[in-house]
C-alpha cells in the first residue's frame, strides 16, 4: 500500500513542501530511501526502525521504499524522521486508517516535522520559525512540531501548530484522541540590561561612552583604537544595551536566522534583543558570511539587526576582512554555490578594535611604546582603506587609571543613554520617512547636501579643521554624516558648528602621525 | 686635458672610501693622480681599492655617467663647482668628491639648520618638532635626512610653513629609503634640494647611512637633536657637529623616558638645551618677527578650558569630571581650540596647551 505524509524543507530561509511517500513491496527486506538524501536522512532508517519498534508497533522486515519528492532537490537533516515513521506506520495500516481500514482523509491537513530517537521520542530540530512562516505564506494550515521546538512557534500566528513529545503522540493526534493547538503568545522584547552590560559600571571613558552613543543613535561602524586592558570589549559589549529596541518586524527576521542555524535559545523561542556577536579571528571566510554545502548563514547574518563585534581587527586575515565590504554597503549577503543560491540578510553595524600598535602601547601616557616605524606602519596596513572607509567613528580608548577605577562618581546607566538614542532614531525615522533608509550612516551623497547644509561657523571651523589637523578627503563626509546624528542628539534641526567639532574629535586615523 | 670636475666624478663612480682618497689628495694634486693611472698607479693603498679606481678610470665612462644624470634630471656639483658648500669643503668633514641633486642648488648657499632625531619618535616629538620648524624655518633651511620619524616631521613641518629643506640621503636618488617616504621626496625635489654624495644608483648600506650623517652637519651651521635614545643615528650627527665645530642644540625631555636619554646626555656633555625656536635664533642673533596669530574669539567655555589646561595637562576623562561640561560640550570645546591650534594632545587622550 502507499502512503503520502507532508513535510517542509528550507533552502536558505525560504522552505517548500515535501511529500514523504512511502510504498511497501515484495522483494528482498530493505528500506531505500530516494529523493536526494543525504547522509543524516539516510541514518534515519536506523532511528525510524528502533522508533517505531520501541513504540510498540510491528516492525516485520519487508521491501520499504521512502521517496521525497520533489526528488531534484537536494535534502537534509533529520527533520522528515517523523513523516518517514509515519509513513511506514500508514503504508503498514498500523495507524491513519479508519474502523474500516480506509485512510483517513485528514492525514492530508498536516504537515510533520521532527527528529525521532530510538526511543520513540520527538527531538527539536532547527528551523522551526522559517518553516511556519514560508509555509503559511503557501498556505499550510496544521503543523505537527517536537515539543522542543513550541517555544517558537507559539509567535508564529495564523496556523495550527500541534506540539508533540512522541510518536505516540502524533499518532493519537492523527486518531482524534488528543491535541490542542498551540496558544498563541504576544512578543515581548527588551528586557532588562545584565550588570556586566550596563554603562553605569564603566568607570571614566566619557570620550568613548559619548561615540558608543553617538554610533548607536546614527547606525554608525565603529572603531576602537587603544592599548590592552583599555577596556574596548567592555564597551562594545554595552553597545546593544543602548542599542533602539527591536521591533517585532525585526525580532522575528533574526529569530528566523537564528533558528535556521540551530543557535536559538529554545527556553525564549525569539531573540528579544539585539544580537552581540563576537567571531574569534580565527574565524575563516565561510563562517562569517555564509555559505558550505548547505548554504548556512554565517557570522554577519547571526548579527542582522544588531552588532558585529571583531576584536583585535588587524589580526584577522586580510581576506576575511574584504569581504565585510559588500554587506557592509548592501545590508544583504548573497552566497553563491553551485547547488543553489541563497540571499540571507545582513544589516549589521560593525563594531572593531584594535591596538595602536603591536605592542599596543603607541600613543599611550602610561607606557613607553616598543615598536619600530616599520612595525606600526605593517600593523595599520593590515587594514585596507575601502574597510576603514565604512567606518565613521574613530575612537581612542585609553587605560583607566586608578583614581578613577576607585571613584564614586556615578556614570549614566545604559536605560537614560538609550532615551536619547531612541529620541535621535525618532527624528532620523520621520525625516527618512519615504527613502528607505533607516540612519544617518546611511545616508547617501545627495541625502547628506540636503540634511547636512552648513552655515558658515559651520563651513569655517571644517574648514579650519581641515586645514590644522590635516584630515583627508576620505574623512569629509564622514564627518557631516556623524556630525547629522550628534544634531539629531541635541535635538536640533541644523548641523551647528559644536557638532562639527565633536565629530572631527572621532576622527583620528585621519590626523594620525606618520 | 681631464677637466677637474670629471676627475673627481671618476672618484665619486669609483665607489672608493673618501677617507682613503682624502689622505692621498693632501699630498697629491687630483690630475696628477688621474695621470698616474695611465700607467697603473702606484699608491700605497690596498688592492680593493686600486682595481675599482682603475676600472672607472676611463675617460668614455665619465662621459657616459655625465649623459645619464643629464637624462635623468640630476645635477651635481664637484668640489671645484663654486656651488659646492664651504662646509663641506672642511677637512674635518671629510669632504666628498661631488653631490648628485635633484632641485635648488642654490639652497646650498643658505644658511641651513639640521634637525634630526629618532626615527622611533613619540606624538611628542613631532608636536615639538612642528613647533620648533615653525619658527626656525623662517630664517633657516632646514636640513635632515628623509628618515621616518623626526626626520620626516621636520622635511614635512618646513614644507608646511612655506619654508625651505634639504635632504640628505644615504643612498643613491633612485634609491630613496624609507620607500614610505617617496612622497615626501618627490615634494622636496619640486620645493627644495635632495642630494647625496653617492651616484643616483647606489643602494644604501649600514655604512652608508651613518656616512651620510656628517654632510647634514657639515651644511649646517648646527645641529637641534628633538629627540633621541641612546644609541641612536642623531647621536651621531651630534657627534660629527662636535667634531666639525657646528653648534649642538638639545631638546631636554623627560628623564625617565627612554627617547630623551640621548637628548639629555648631550646637554651633559655641553649641548646648548632649547626649549623654543627662538632660543636658537638669538643664539645666532637672529632676531624673529613674533609671528601674528590669528586671534579666535573663545566663548565661556572655552576660555575655561583652556585656563584649566594651562594649569597643566589633563585626560579627557578628568577635565570631563572637574570641568563640570557634559561631555558633548567637551568634546565641542577640546576639538575647537585644537582646531584653533590653541591646545594639542600630548598623548592619546591627554591634552595640553600650545605654547606660544
Amino acid at each position: 500500500m502507499l502512503a503520502k505524509i507532508n513535510s517542509y524543507a528550507l533552502s536558505g530561509l525560504d522552505g517548500y513542501g515535501v511529500s514523504v511517500e512511502v510504498d511497501i513491496h515484495s522483494g528482498l527486506p530493505s528500506i531505500d530511501v530516494v529523493g536526494l538524501p543525504d547522509t543524516a536522512i539516510k541514518e534515519s532508517r536506523e532511528r525510524v526502525r528502533s522508533a517505531i519498534k520501541n513504540s510498540g508497533y510491528d516492525f516485520t522486515p519487508r521491501k520499504i521504499t521512502v521517496n521525497l519528492a520533489p526528488a531534484h532537490t537536494k535534502k537534509e537533516g533529520s527533520v522528515f524522521d517523523l513523516a518517514i515513521a509515519l509513513g511506514i506506520l500508514c503504508a503498514t495500516e498500523q495507524a491513519g486508517i479508519d474502523e474500516h481500514k480506509r485512510p483517513l482523509k485528514l492525514i492530508d491537513d498536516y504537515v510533520f516535522l521532527g527528529e525521532l530517537s530510538l526511543s520513540g521520542k520527538i527531538q527539536r530540530i532547527n528551523g522551526v520559525m522559517p518553516i511556519l512562516i514560508s509555509a503559511r505564506e503557501r498556505g499550510g494550515k496544521k503543523f505537527v512540531i517536537p515539543k522542543a521546538n513550541a517555544n517558537e512557534a507559539k509567535y508564529i500566528r495564523g496556523v495550527e501548530v500541534y506540539a508533540v513529545d512522541s510518536l505516540r503522540e502524533a499518532i493519537a493526534l492523527l486518531d482524534g484522541q488528543s491535541g490542542q493547538p498551540l496558544v498563541g503568545s504576544d512578543i515581548v522584547l527588551g528586557g532588562e540590561v545584565a550588570a556586566s552590560e550596563d554603562l553605569k559600571f564603566v568607570k571614566g571613558q566619557y570620550s568613548a561612552k559619548r561615540a558608543l552613543e553617538i554610533a548607536a543613535a546614527g547606525g554608525h561602524n565603529m572603531l576602537m583604537i587603544g592599548a590592552p586592558g583599555g577596556g574596548k570589549t567592555m564597551l562594545a559589549k554595552c553597545l546593544p544595551g543602548i542599542l533602539p529596541d527591536l521591533t517585532e518586524r525585526e525580532a522575528l527576521e533574526t529569530t528566523k536566522i537564528h533558528s535556521v542555524a540551530g543557535i536559538l535559545d529554545e527556553t525564549v523561542g525569539i531573540v528579544t534583543r539585539r544580537p552581540f556577536r563576537s567571531p574569534h579571528h580565527t574565524t575563516s571566510k565561510i563562517a562569517l558570511t555564509g555559505g558550505g554545502s548547505s548554504s548556512h548563514p554565517g557570522e554577519i547574518s547571526f548579527a542582522h539587526n544588531g552588532v558585529l563585534f571583531l576584536d583585535e581587527l588587524p589580526e584577522y586575515p586580510r581576506a576575511t576582512l574584504e569581504i565585510l565590504r559588500q554587506p557592509l554597503e548592501d545590508n544583504v549577503i548573497t552566497v553563491s554555490r553551485a547547488a543553489r543560491t541563497v540571499e540571507y540578510p545582513a544589516n549589521f553595524m560593525l563594531v572593531a578594535s584594535m591596538n595602536p600598535c603591536p605592542c599596543g602601547f603607541y600613543g599611550s601616557s602610561a607606557h613607553e611604546c616598543t615598536c619600530t616605524p616599520a612595525q606600526i606602519q605593517k600593523y595599520m596596513g593590515r587594514i585596507s582603506g575601502p574597510l576603514l572607509d565604512r567606518i565613521d567613528l574613530h575612537v581612542e580608548v585609553d587605560e583607566v587609571h586608578y583614581d578613577e577605577l576607585s571613584s564614586s562618581t556615578a556614570s549614566e546607566s545604559s536605560a537614560t543613554v538609550k532615551a536619547r538614542v531612541n529620541a535621535a532614531r525618532a527624528l532620523q525615522t520621520a525625516r527618512y520617512s519615504n527613502t528607505g533608509i533607516y540612519s544617518n550612516a546611511r545616508m547617501t551623497s545627495a541625502m547628506i547636501k540636503e540634511y547636512c547644509a552648513l552655515d558658515t561657523a559651520g563651513e569655517r571651523i571644517l574648514s579650519n579643521a581641515f586645514d590644522r589637523l590635516g584630515l583627508s578627503a576620505r574623512a569629509y563626509t564622514r564627518i557631516l554624516k556623524v556630525a547629522r546624528t550628534i544634531a539629531d542628539l541635541d535635538g536640533s534641526d541644523k548641523v551647528l558648528s559644536k557638532h562639527i567639532a565633536e565629530a572631527v574629535m572621532y576622527r583620528s586615523l585621519d590626523k594620525a602621525v606618520k | 686635458m681631464m677637466l677637474l670636475s670629471d676627475i673627481y666624478l671618476w672618484l665619486a663612480y669609483s665607489r672608493v672610501s673618501t677617507r682613503k682618497i682624502n689622505k692621498l689628495l693632501d699630498n697629491i694634486p687630483p690630475a696628477e693622480l688621474w695621470n698616474s693611472f695611465a700607467d697603473g698607479g702606484r699608491y700605497a693603498l690596498d688592492d680593493g681599492t686600486m682595481s675599482k679606481l682603475k676600472r672607472t678610470r676611463n675617460v668614455e665612462f665619465i662621459e657616459r655617467a655625465k649623459q645619464y644624470l643629464e637624462t635623468n634630471h640630476i645635477g651635481y656639483v664637484t668640489r671645484v663647482d663654486p656651488l659646492f658648500p664651504t662646509g663641506l669643503a672642511q677637512s674635518e668633514v671629510d669632504p666628498p668628491f661631488a653631490l648628485f641633486y635633484k632641485g635648488d642648488p642654490n639652497l646650498l648657499r643658505t644658511d641651513c639648520l639640521a634637525v634630526v632625531g629618532t626615527r622611533n619618535a613619540s606624538q611628542y616629538g613631532k608636536y615639538v618638532t612642528d613647533k620648533f620648524v615653525e619658527e626656525l624655518s623662517e630664517r633657516f633651511t632646514i636640513v635632515s635626512g628623509l628618515a621616518t620619524g623626526i626626520d620626516g616631521f621636520a622635511h614635512r613641518a618646513a614644507l608646511k610653513s612655506g619654508g625651505k629643506t634639504i635632504a640628505v640621503l644615504g643612498s643613491g636618488l633612485f634609491n630613496v629609503s624609507p620607500a614610505s617616504n617617496i612622497g615626501l621626496f618627490d615634494e622636496i625635489c619640486r620645493t627644495g634640494l635632495v642630494f647625496s654624495e653617492y651616484p643616483p644608483d647606489v643602494h644604501g648600506t649600514v655604512y652608508s647611512f651613518p656616512q651620510r650623517n656628517r654632510l647634514v652637519s657639515g651644511i649646517s651651521k648646527g645641529v637641534l637633536v628633538v629627540e633621541a635614545a641612546t644609541k641612536s643615528g642623531a647621536l651621531i650627527t651630534a657627534g660629527c657637529a662636535a667634531e666639525q665645530g657646528r653648534d649642538v642644540f638639545a631638546v631636554p625631555g623627560d628623564i625617565d623616558k627612554q627617547r630623551s636619554v640621548g637628548t639629555n646626555n648631550l646637554i651633559k656633555q655641553g649641548a646648548v638645551a632649547v626649549t623654543d625656536g627662538r632660543d636658537i635664533m638669538s643664539y645666532y642673533g637672529a632676531t624673529s618677527e613674533k609671528k601674528k596669530h590669528n586671534t579666535v574669539e573663545l566663548n565661556f567655555d572655552e576660555e575655561g578650558i583652556l585656563h584649566i589646561l594651562e594649569g597643566g595637562e589633563h585626560s579627557f576623562d578628568s577635565l570631563a569630571e572637574s570641568s563640570g561640561l557634559s561631555v558633548p560640550e567637551l568634546n565641542a570645546v577640546l576639538s575647537s581650540l585644537m582646531i584653533y591650534g590653541l591646545i594639542h594632545e600630548r598623548s592619546k587622550n591627554m591634552y595640553s596647551v600650545t605654547l606660544r
